[in-house]
């Protein structure tokens, strides 16, 4: 047990010290594409409207006539102070961009994950269940289209048919107007602020409105984890202890869904905490689609603004935790596997 | 065999958390939403830079200070020039450098603090002192300083004289404050809105950055923009207007103002239980020309240009007539306007003349010519206009043009330093003509960077801020259009309407379209 102990604690504090570099390079990265990308916020806020001269005097009232080294020592000095800063266009704090649009993010990506997993769960089992029948043909044929449809294109699609054809559900925002403009925020995310106030009639006007984005980004990402269920329990199907399983009599049910499948799902858990950095991404579409105002929306809006501070801030939210993930998935598979961590 | 457990684990509390989900939703059918039927929900796909007026210079934020602030003077609905609004009337001395302003008595912010001159003062000082990255103490350059004579006037001084400073007090730049709540030297955050108190007829009681701003009405308003007619106002931000013109045909918003494309909004034209509402408008689209950069440094080029210029095509095709061919900078329905270029080029495009103006100057045709345009800053319609003035230049053979486009953040800041002919829009300070020719044509404030220069355009332009009289003032503003169309740096084409979307059960909206281009939210009812 000790050396087990001990080579879980030499693993963790190893994997921990290689996120000082990457986050290092990362904010590195970041910034420098930052500055070599075209523009800069005064000239895309002010430009077609004030002199030159006024341009000019406002970038240097910001700093940027500065050299980029200089620009680049205070972006990390504030950073390491755990200060994102403030946004150019719109006087923000990044700080607070991070917590408010970040909850919605966070209530997105947590549902469309949930839809991810069922949807995957449901026809990757199916299809590994029934291999080569029509139904494996229907779910690996649904698998690899929704996988490859992007998640704007099948968020316009599930907008007009559900939207505007039927109009079952709202087609934009975490909420309607209304509710929106009555409603108290604890943690900024709204799901849980209605039940907080138990507040049902906006928990119920929350829920519509996150059907259409949590599906759409849901069932695009549920595509990974049809292809990959569906391969692991094919192959845990042919391993011996099922046929022992079988062997001993155990019904064909029961073989599949409580030895079988069970085991299937392991892989999964690694490939949930790869996915969120693809969700992320997702995000950032799905919420320009939807009008959700979570980080992803932001950041669309202030790249458009070449708002240094904000876009910033936000990537490296984005990429921090991504590397949060892949350390908390590496640490459970460590803890899991002993495999991993010699 | 450690998985088993803490997947039956994760599956419980999976299964606990749908379970909650479910009891909610249930719990939620049997209890109506709580509406406010008279509150008016507004969609836009603007931004807010800032609430405080005195760091932002965009609409989106104006829009919001409309409804919360006041100004001395302000443009009640059927009023097209600054009239009295938290000032009785504001007097110049004889040399227009001196403004005297005598104030209303018994005026009250929302949170109950008295109008005074003081506050006057303060709301001009600290403009000035703070100095906002966006811009807007530009407006009030000319300002020397700001006395006070009791506590119910105040004087302008300025440095030069300007008989357009009326106007000035109608902008962003001169919206008055509470001097008892606004720090001198730094703006108001949006999200502080017990601060953002003004005069004007609502007061913002939430404000989420990017997604939406909540009014309700002040009860200290006096109502002198006109009484508020509703229960109160909520707009809704959208970043593309695709899924707003959705929260439309959905019901989720009443109305949208600002800014769908020509395709929608002609969509929506025909969508039944939607009315799509046009009025005058005053933002304008024109192409610059380089006039140091060749081959539009040859005024025969520039000539020849203004003889082919497609207007009506473009406003008809492209616009779906949204927009109306426009003949001068000076936008057409302000006072002063002349449809310069129309008398000078003609209504219509003449491949004669334009061919004429060039074999005059020895130019040899076809003249080769590469116009920049911006996909990211005008509209979706920005390619199909600028494809149709391509089209019609080369049709006429005298002129072979190449498009490039480039990001807006790129585009702005290069405009006339790299660009021989460029696509640009232009949006007044305030709406008066002035504002359409001391930015373009005085050599010192002509922002497009084109190189352009005149002498007799400058004294021009001197005279008319210096004016005794509007006769005279008028009449210097028709001289500088001639001026402007003969010399032909900058080719005006058209004038966009304020178009507004509303619901069938929305009214008010069609009275507030007009030159000033204010959607006054409070003279808006819902049925």
């Amino acid at each position: 047990m000790g050396t087990q102990s001990s080579s879980l604690k030499r693993y963790a504090l190893t994997r921990l010290a290689l996120v000082v570099p990457m986050v290092f390079i990362l904010l590195t990265l970041v910034f420098l594409l930052m500055r070599v990308a075209p523009g800069n916020p005064v000239s895309a806020a002010l430009g077609g409207h004030a002199p030159p001269a006024v341009i000019k005097a406002i970038s240097h009232q910001l700093g940027y006539d500065k050299p980029v080294y200089v620009q680049y020592g205070h972006y990390l000095g504030q950073i390491v102070r755990g200060n994102f800063g403030t946004t150019i266009s719109d006087r923000r704090s990044v700080g607070s961009i991070i917590l408010v649009n970040g909850a919605a993010t966070l209530e997105l990506t947590f549902f469309a994950m949930i839809i991810a997993i069922i949807v995957g769960m449901l026809v990757g089992l199916v299809s590994g269940r029934f291999r080569d029948s029509p139904l494996d043909t229907g779910g690996r044929l649904f698998g690899i289209v929704v996988y490859a449809t992007p998640v704007f294109f099948l968020g316009l699609l599930a907008q007009l048919v559900f939207g505007t054809w039927l109009n079952w559900l709202p087609t934009s925002d975490q909420a309607s107007p209304i509710t929106q403009a009555l409603m108290k925020t604890h943690t900024n995310i709204f799901f849980l602020d209605a039940i907080i106030d138990g507040n049902w009639s906006a928990f119920w006007d929350i829920v519509k409105h996150l059907i259409l984005p949590a599906t759409t980004l849901g069932i695009v990402y549920g595509g990974v984890f049809i292809r990959l269920i569906r391969v692991n329990v094919i192959r845990t199907l042919k391993e011996d202890y099922i046929e022992a399983a079988r062997a001993r009599g155990i019904n064909e049910r029961s073989v599949v869904y409580h030895h079988a499948f069970r085991n299937a799902l392991v892989p999964v858990i690694t490939v949930v905490g790869l996915q969120l950095a693809l969700l992320l991404g997702g995000a950032i579409l799905t919420e320009t689609t939807f009008n959700w105002p979570g980080l992803g929306h932001e950041l669309y809006v202030y790249l458009q603004n070449r708002d240094y501070a904000a876009v910033q801030g936000i990537v490296v939210v984005f990429a921090l935790v991504v590397v949060a993930a892949s350390i908390v998935i590496d640490f459970a598979n460590a803890f899991i596997d002993p495999r991993v961590r010699y | 065999m450690h998985v088993r457990p803490r997947l039956r684990h994760l599956a419980v509390l999976g299964l606990a958390g749908l379970a909650l989900a479910v009891v909610g939703v249930t719990a939620a059918q049997s209890k109506p939403l709580h509406s406010t039927a008279s509150t008016i929900i507004d969609g836009t796909t603007d931004t807010v830079t800032n609430v405080d007026p005195a760091g932002n210079y965009d609409y989106g934020s104006a829009t919001v200070d409309l409804l919360v602030y006041q100004h001395l003077l302000d443009y009640p609905e059927g009023h097209r020039s600054p009239t009295p609004s938290l000032a009785t009337g504001c007097t110049a001395n004889a040399a227009q450098t001196a403004w005297t302003c005598t104030l209303k008595k018994g005026v009250k912010f929302s949170n109950g603090d008295p109008f005074t001159s003081a506050d006057v003062k303060w709301s001009f000082d600290r403009v000035n002192a703070i100095k906002d990255p966006s811009g807007i103490y530009g407006l009030i350059s000319n300002l020397k300083d700001v006395t006070t004579n009791g506590d119910y006037s105040v004087t302008f001084n300025l440095k030069t004289p300007q008989s357009t400073w009326p106007f000035i007090l109608t902008t962003g730049a001169a919206t008055i404050v509470d001097h008892k709540v606004y720090p001198a030297d730094k703006i108001v955050a949006n999200t502080d809105t017990k601060n953002l108190v003004g005069t004007g007829p609502y007061v913002l009681s939430k404000f989420t950055p990017g997604q939406q701003a909540v009014f309700t009405p002040n009860p200290n308003y006096d109502g002198s923009l006109g009484s508020v007619k509703n229960g109160g106002v909520i707009i809704n931000y959208y970043s593309k207007s695709s899924t707003m013109k959705l929260a439309l045909q959905q019901g989720t918003i009443d109305m949208a103002f600002r800014d769908f494309t020509p395709t929608e909004y002609a969509a929506l034209g025909k969508t039944s239980g939607i009315t799509v509402f046009k009025g005058s408008g005053v933002v304008i689209r024109y192409l610059v020309l380089n006039v140091k950069r060749p081959p539009t440094n040859n005024l025969a080029v520039r000539k020849a240009i203004a003889y082919l210029f497609p207007r009506q095509d473009i406003a008809s095709r492209i616009y779906h007539g949204n927009v109306q061919p426009l003949y001068s900078m000076v936008p057409a329905g302000l006072p002063g306007h002349v449809n310069a270029f129309g008398e000078l080029y003609g209504l219509a495009p003449s491949t004669a003349k334009a061919k004429a103006v060039l074999k005059a100057a020895h130019v040899k045709t076809p003249v080769k010519l590469t116009v920049w345009w911006t996909p990211s800053h005008y509209g979706d319609a920005s390619a199909d206009e600028y494809t149709e003035i391509q089209r019609a230049l080369n049709a006429s053979k005298l002129f072979k043009v190449t498009l490039k486009s480039a990001e807006w953040a790129t585009y702005s800041k290069t405009l006339g330093t790299q660009y021989g002919a460029f696509q640009l829009g232009w949006f007044p300070d305030y709406v008066d003509a002035e504002d359409y020719l001391v930015p373009f044509y005085a050599s010192g404030s002509n922002f497009t960077s084109n190189g352009y220069k005149s002498a007799k355009m400058d004294a021009l332009l001197h005279q008319e801020q210096g004016a005794k009289s509007t006769a005279q003032r008028l009449s210097i503003v028709q001289q500088a259009q001639m001026i402007a169309a003969k010399d032909a740096p900058i080719i005006p084409y058209w004038q966009g309407a304020m178009l507004a979307v509303g619901r069938s059960d929305i009214h008010g909206i069609q009275g507030t379209l007009d030159p000033t281009y204010l959607m006054r939210f409070w003279e808006i009812t819902k049925s």
